[in-house]
């Protein structure tokens, strides 16, 4: 039993799912379901369908180079049976998924900080400009609570000086 | 042939139009006419049965060969199973004359067969290898890739003899 990827989304094709066409040059393409298979037909390039692997990896959205892929990569020989090596070939594996999923969590996070400061931004931008939408000028006038508080610089010698007079 | 070739002339023109839907007009209408087009471009493979041209992939000297009866099967053959045809194009000076009647063994069939481990296989086109009565391959090589399932159907001289096992 072998878990093949998928040709157009690289995800896994597990046994019982998928086909697999065969060309005439003995090129074996492996689909995982039917949506990728209608894709390839219709010859339509993975590494510009937005919902594929290769094209995220193709663009930057996810990793490309980690040592955590090494493990994965494909062995032709077959290993002799041992029970211990496939004990901890199985507590491997679940070892390795955490820390492939740590570390592509991170290179998304990494990607998206520049954003939440720039929709802080934006933000107060538009609070600012289209206060008038929400609010009449009249009223913020009145009541200045509903503006954006305006940093003064308070200095502390003249706060002393009032209340020395008083 | 002339199936292959329409089914590449509706996918050449549906890539076409699809490219053009998506420049010119808005996603929705696109997608109805992708749908209209799917219908229309979803070749229903069936079995090989009486009449079907099948390409020769030995070297026993005939090129092509019209099926007469499917052995095995009320519907018809598949990848794997054995039919009599009769040779409709040969090469001058081979094995085989043309008008020929002769045992053949389906090698590559368009029509998707299941897996005993429940995933699927299609190739690209309908090709046989002449075979005798006793099951032996009539020619000496077979060209392009071959499917498993001539193992379970005992045709272990036409898998020792192919370039790639599908």
């Amino acid at each position: 039993m072998r878990l093949e990827k998928c040709w157009f989304c690289s995800s896994t094709v597990y046994p019982g799912h998928g086909i697999q066409y065969v060309r005439n040059d003995a090129k074996i393409f492996r689909f995982c379901r039917s949506k990728c298979h209608k894709n390839f037909k219709m010859k339509r390039n993975p590494r510009k369908v937005k919902w594929t692997k290769a094209y995220r990896r193709l663009h930057g959205k996810d990793m490309t180079q980690d040592s955590t892929f090494e493990f994965e990569r494909k062995r032709n020989r077959p290993e002799r049976y041992d029970r211990n090596l496939t004990e901890d070939t199985l507590k491997a594996i679940k070892k390795i998924d955490k820390v492939r999923v740590d570390r592509e969590a991170r290179h998304h996070s990494k990607r998206m900080k520049p954003k939440k400061a720039q929709l802080q931004r934006e933000a107060a931008r538009e609070l600012e400009q289209s206060i008038s939408m929400v609010k009449a000028p009249g009223a913020l006038q009145r009541d200045p609570s509903l503006t954006l508080p305006i940093k003064v610089k308070v200095s502390k010698p003249e706060t002393v000086e009032n209340r020395m007079e008083e | 042939m002339a199936a292959s070739n329409s089914s590449k002339l509706f996918r050449v023109g549906r890539s076409i139009l699809g490219s053009l839907s998506n420049n010119a007009l808005g996603t929705s209408r696109s997608s109805s006419q992708f749908a209209d087009m799917d219908f229309l471009s979803q070749q229903t493979r069936t079995f090989i049965q009486m009449r079907t041209n099948l390409k020769v992939v030995d070297n026993s000297g005939a090129k092509r060969v019209m099926c007469i009866q499917a052995l095995k099967g009320k519907k018809g053959a598949r990848l794997g199973d054995v039919i009599v045809a009769s040779v409709k194009e040969a090469h001058v000076g081979g094995k085989v004359k043309k008008g020929d009647v002769h045992y053949a063994v389906v090698v590559r069939a368009a029509m998707p067969r299941g897996r005993c481990d429940g995933s699927e296989v299609k190739f690209d086109d309908n090709a046989v290898v002449l075979i005798n009565k006793q099951g032996e391959p009539i020619g000496t090589r077979v060209f392009g890739p071959v499917p498993h399932e001539l193992r379970k159907k005992k045709h272990l001289k036409i898998l020792s003899l192919a370039e790639q096992i599908a």
